[in-house]
């Protein structure tokens, strides 16, 4: 199978990239109608496949899961996530024939695998549902041409899928129909019930491509939002051990950190985040920042090239194939750094101490977001598409870190997430060497204010103030904040 | 404030607070407070919604500063820790780093990844970082009736059991110096009994408590009574802390005294329910029918059962979906989504309350109850917020409707979301121990509040411990014991739980 990407025309790259359209809630009135009456079956029942199935069966849709032989008959936790949650299970061979949208929510790696497998036994007509596009595009999986193939990528891990539904909203999310698979033309009416159904449509939807969803979502999530997450807690954790700040504390500050200070992020984007630190402390993180932005720019847009060219996921695909070699290694690696395996201590660390002490981290978070941003846009990617794989997942990412370290974001994330994030994290280390020779407890461990008495140039604190304000992610990210908190008030189902 | 730790002297008194003055923004609490707490006084404490109480209590503990001076002066030659320890009148797990992102449906999913430790784990832990014996926590344990608990997860737990487990520890640690807010709060009458019986215990062995609490049962250890208003009254016994009704009762907005809109006559239908996590069962065969109209008590230890219950007509439980339950007329699962039964229900629980996002004001918490979220960014068409006002009135919420729900006191905050829970007129109401964490008073007014606001012939399933805790209106009552249905009758007089449950044990 060919890369799809790499089959189309450069007129046809740049038209699929480009698909971005903020959606009215006025599109949604519809309810999930579109999917009533008739039958969802779910393929895998893990993080996203659980949580995504919960939400619909709540929004009164009729809902079971096709699990493979295996996990049936040794009743792994698949098969126990469904059946103890009281839905019906069963084989391909028994659920896929009845189905009317066929959901696949396998790790992307399998896909290929299974497709093929649940392929014979679809119906005439019916849909395939995605919540990724790698499958249809890195890999050029062809789809009969009865079947409908559509898109609903909840931007976000499978709990908050579930927990922001039972809050009465829901998470932003992308939606597509593959323009090679929509015969009837009734892939958008159901990609947009689906999302109706999952909850998105309350907290901001995203007309995309598959092509534009793959390309940024696995931008977003190999560079700011786990790959550099990685990187500077661990590198920020080895600076304290080795200034002689106490394991305890630095655990504690690196775990729980990333998480209150990316909390900022969600009302105030970038500019909101700073803003919670002292002005001296502002200009010194701007201008570290900085500096982290010119070292790293080259790595971003490698990975970012890689994405496009196809590189990556070729090399990925190698790695499998090679038995996961390369991702077994650094995952091993990555459970065994010394962050990972000292405990937080029970000290307390109030909230503004987070900013205060980890100054490093912050200007680690402000790189890293405008990077990825600005890297996505020149490759193409339209703002819309580039705020939600950038700022807007970043929380989300850092919670799960400050629940149970690196070993519990990666194992939540998906298992291209993971690969990527590892070989990021491989690359990015001993280019940031000699940065980090730099690099003393008063950026990281200690407060930064200690000792300063708070003054500053007034001329440079505003150009630093308006350099914030005005970058194109906190432009667009204001514009789609308003309009998440618009949406949550206003109920439609 | 000064603060000042003295190790040396067994003459000294315990706690010698002078001159300790607090306000809360332009209102003055604590005016002038002196208070000596000599060894061997145990106090018991009381006063109105926002006295202070938990305020000083905190301020004892350390925990929130105010002006004045306070000596605390520990035993040194006692083998108790040197240390003071307050136990909140309502525990907020939410609290707990790490964790805070939790949902409260989570503890009806059954997910196979644990996300929090069990019970034991995390009791072992305290033992361990406050280096206790073990053993002896399984005395407290079983005394307590909390075996059961053992192996739970703690996202599993109600908040009845999570309190328990708090005075667990608190019991287990034995320090010098515990104050315990509404310590009866979620617990039933036999581990009230025991709470006593273990509290007596604590001061026998030379621990100091202060009891904030109106309860007229308090262990025979307690010597001293005062009531807290802006400065400490000294009474002599627990009868005299008892309070006057003040609150009068408002005119019922008139959008409330419609009868709800019912689409069915039958409001819930269980025939033959069955729920478990994995091989343990919380509900054996219930079967049990809600007409429209009827007014339930729903009585039960903790643990037997009762949230879990509840969960399964909101809409909460994923096991819900099953064969033999019908809600509104129509069997589960067929079509409708949790919004649509949402719509027809009001319902308040302590665990909701712990997940309930606290940092819109009043007026916004009401609103949201119109779409079942949690706050409220919009602004609402007229009619919707007039009714907003006229609860707000209904309430006597008018002074603090802009002020942020999280900073008002619990009994404010319990309101605030009753008014929410109503101002659908809902054709079901449940409330689920609508008065845990306030004092009788508070819950003498609530229950009137309940009473009126059934009187339009909404149909009411509500749990509550005590006899003095039941709203008049209660008509008919299921009790479960051990996931089972042990009782179902009619009431005339609600009475407290039957005699053969204080046996138990
Ligand atoms: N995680 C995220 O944050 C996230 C966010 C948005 C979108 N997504 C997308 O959602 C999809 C699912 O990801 P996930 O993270 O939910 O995956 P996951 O948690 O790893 O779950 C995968 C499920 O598929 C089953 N499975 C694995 N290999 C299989 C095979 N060869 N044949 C059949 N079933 C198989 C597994 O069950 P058994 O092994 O028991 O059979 C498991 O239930 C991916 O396309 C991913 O990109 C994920």
């Amino acid at each position: 199978m060919a890369n799809y990407f790499n089959t189309l025309p450069l007129r046809e790259q740049l038209n699929q990239l480009g698909v971005c359209e903020f959606m009215e809630n006025s599109e949604f009135a519809d309810g999930v109608n579109a999917l009533k009456g008739k039958k969802i079956v779910i393929v895998g029942c893990g993080a996203q496949g659980l949580n995504q199935g919960l939400n619909l069966r709540d929004s009164g849709l009729d809902v079971s899961y096709a699990l493979r032989k295996e996990a049936i008959e040794g009743k792994r936790d698949s098969w126990k996530n469904a059946t103890s949650n009281n839905f019906k299970v069963g084989t391909y061979e028994e659920l896929i024939p009845t189905a009317d949208l066929v959901v696949n929510l396998t790790p992307d790696k399998q896909h290929t695998a299974v497709v093929n497998a649940i392929m014979p036994f679809m119906k005439q007509g019916s849909t395939l549902l995605y919540s990724h596009g790698f499958n249809i595009v890195e890999e050029g999986m062809q789809i009969r041409k009865d079947i409908t193939v559509i898109m609903v990528a909840p931007k976000s891990p499978g709990s908050e899928v579930r927990s922001e539904y039972l809050r009465g909203f829901g998470v932003p999310t992308l939606i597509a129909v593959h323009p090679e698979n929509d015969p009837e033309g009734k892939g958008l009416a159901q990609a947009k019930a689906y999302c109706v159904g999952t909850g998105g449509h309350r907290a901001g939807v995203l007309r995309s491509s598959f092509v534009a969803e793959v390309k940024s979502d696995l931008m977003g999530e190999q560079t700011i939002l786990c790959g550099l997450l990685q990187t500077g807690s661990i590198l920020s954790f080895d600076k304290m051990i080795e200034k002689g700040i106490d394991p305890g504390y630095a655990s504690k500050l690196v775990q729980y950190g990333v998480e209150v200070i990316t909390e900022a992020l969600k009302h105030g984007g970038v500019s909101g985040m700073m803003d919670r630190l002292s002005n001296p402390a502002k200009i010194k993180a701007f201008k570290i920042s900085e500096e982290l932005k010119d070292i790293m720019r080259p790595l971003f847009q490698k990975h970012q090239d890689d994405i496009m060219s196809g590189e990556f996921s070729k090399t990925m695909m190698e790695d499998w194939a090679n038995g996961d070699a390369n991702l077994l290694k650094w995952r091993a690696e990555t459970g065994e750094t010394a962050f990972e395996k000292t405990p937080a201590g029970d000290v307390k660390i109030g909230e503004q101490e987070y900013f205060d002490n980890y100054l490093l981290m912050v200007a680690f978070i402000r790189a890293g977001v405008e990077l990825a941003f600005e890297t996505m846009v020149e490759a193409g990617i339209k703002a819309e598409s580039a705020y939600y794989e950038s700022l807007h997942e970043t929380p989300l990412i850092a919670n799960t870190i400050a629940r149970k370290k690196l070993f519990e974001m990666n194992r939540v994330i998906s298992d291209t997430a993971e690969y990527g994030c590892y070989l990021f994290d491989q690359a990015c280390k001993p280019l940031l060497a000699d940065f980090m020779k730099t690099v003393d407890t008063d950026l990281v461990g200690k407060n930064y204010n200690e000792g300063k008495d708070g003054s500053v140039d007034n001329a440079e604190l505003v150009a630093i103030n308006e350099v914030l304000r005005e970058h194109p992610v906190e432009i667009v990210g204001r514009k789609l904040r308003k309009a998440m908190t618009a949406m949550k008030a206003i109920k439609t189902v | 404030m000064e603060r000042g730790f003295r190790g040396e002297a067994m003459k000294q008194p315990v706690v010698h607070i002078r001159h300790l003055n607090l306000k809360y923004k332009n209102n003055v609490v604590l005016k002038d407070l002196n208070w000596t707490i000599n060894r061997g006084d145990n106090w018991l404490l009381n006063g109105i919604s926002g006295s202070g109480k938990t305020s000083l209590a905190k301020i004892i503990a350390g925990q929130q500063s105010a002006v004045g001076e306070i000596d605390i002066n520990f035993d040194t030659t006692s083998k108790l820790p040197a240390r003071v320890l307050y136990v909140e009148s309502w525990y907020q797990f939410k609290n707990l780093e790490g964790v805070a992102n939790f949902y409260y449906q989570q503890r009806y999913t059954n997910l196979q990844f644990k996300e929090t430790l069990t019970v034991k784990a995390e009791l072992k832990l305290f033992g361990k970082e406050n280096n206790l014996d073990f053993t002896e926590a399984e005395v407290l344990i079983d005394a307590l009736g909390y075996s059961g608990q053992r192996d739970s997860q703690l996202i599993e737990l109600s908040s009845g059991e999570h309190k328990k487990l708090q005075l667990i520890k608190a019991l287990w640690l034995k320090p010098q110096l515990l104050i315990i807010d509404q310590p009866y709060t979620g617990l039933d009458v036999n581990s009230r009994k025991v709470l006593n019986r273990l509290l007596d215990e604590a001061a026998a062995e030379g621990v100091t408590l202060i009891l904030i609490s109106n309860d007229e049962h308090a262990p025979s250890a307690i010597n001293r009574f005062a009531l807290l208003e802006g400065t400490l009254v000294e009474v002599a016994s627990a009868e005299e802390l008892q309070l006057e009704a003040d609150q009068p009762l408002r005119e019922i907005p008139g959008f409330l005294k419609v009868p709800p809109n019912y689409s069915s006559d039958h409001i819930v239908k269980m025939v033959n329910i069955n729920i478990s996590y994995g091989e343990k069962q919380v509900l054996k065969n219930i079967n049990w029918e809600v007409n429209k109209g009827e007014k339930w008590l729903l009585q039960g230890h903790n643990g037997s059962g009762k949230s879990t219950l509840l969960s399964l007509l909101n809409g909460d439980h994923p096991q819900a979906y099953t064969d033999g339950l019908y809600l509104f007329g129509k069997p589960r699962g067929s079509g409708e989504s949790i919004w649509d039964i949402k719509q027809r229900i009001g319902l308040i629980s302590p665990e909701f309350h712990w997940y309930f996002d606290s940092s819109s004001t009043v007026w916004q918490s009401i609103a949201s109850g119109l779409y079942d979220n949690f706050g409220l960014t919009l602004e609402l068409p007229y009619s919707k917020a007039q009714k907003v006002d006229e609860l707000v009135a209904y309430f006597g919420l008018t002074d603090i409707k802009n002020e942020i729900l999280g900073t008002l006191p619990l009994g404010k905050q319990r309101l605030t979301l009753l008014a929410r829970t109503i101002i659908k007129d809902p054709e079901l109401l449940i409330l689920d121990e609508p008065c845990q964490g306030l004092d009788q008073q508070q819950t003498r007014y609530f229950n009137q509040l309940v009473d009126e606001l059934c009187s339009n012939g909404m149909t009411l399933i509500y749990v509550g411990h005590y006899e003095s805790a039941l709203p008049d209106t209660l008509e008919k009552r299921i009790v479960l014991e051990k996931g089972t249905v042990k009782i179902i009758e009619d009431i005339n007089v609600p009475e407290t739980e039957p005699a053969d449950f204080q046996q138990v044990n």
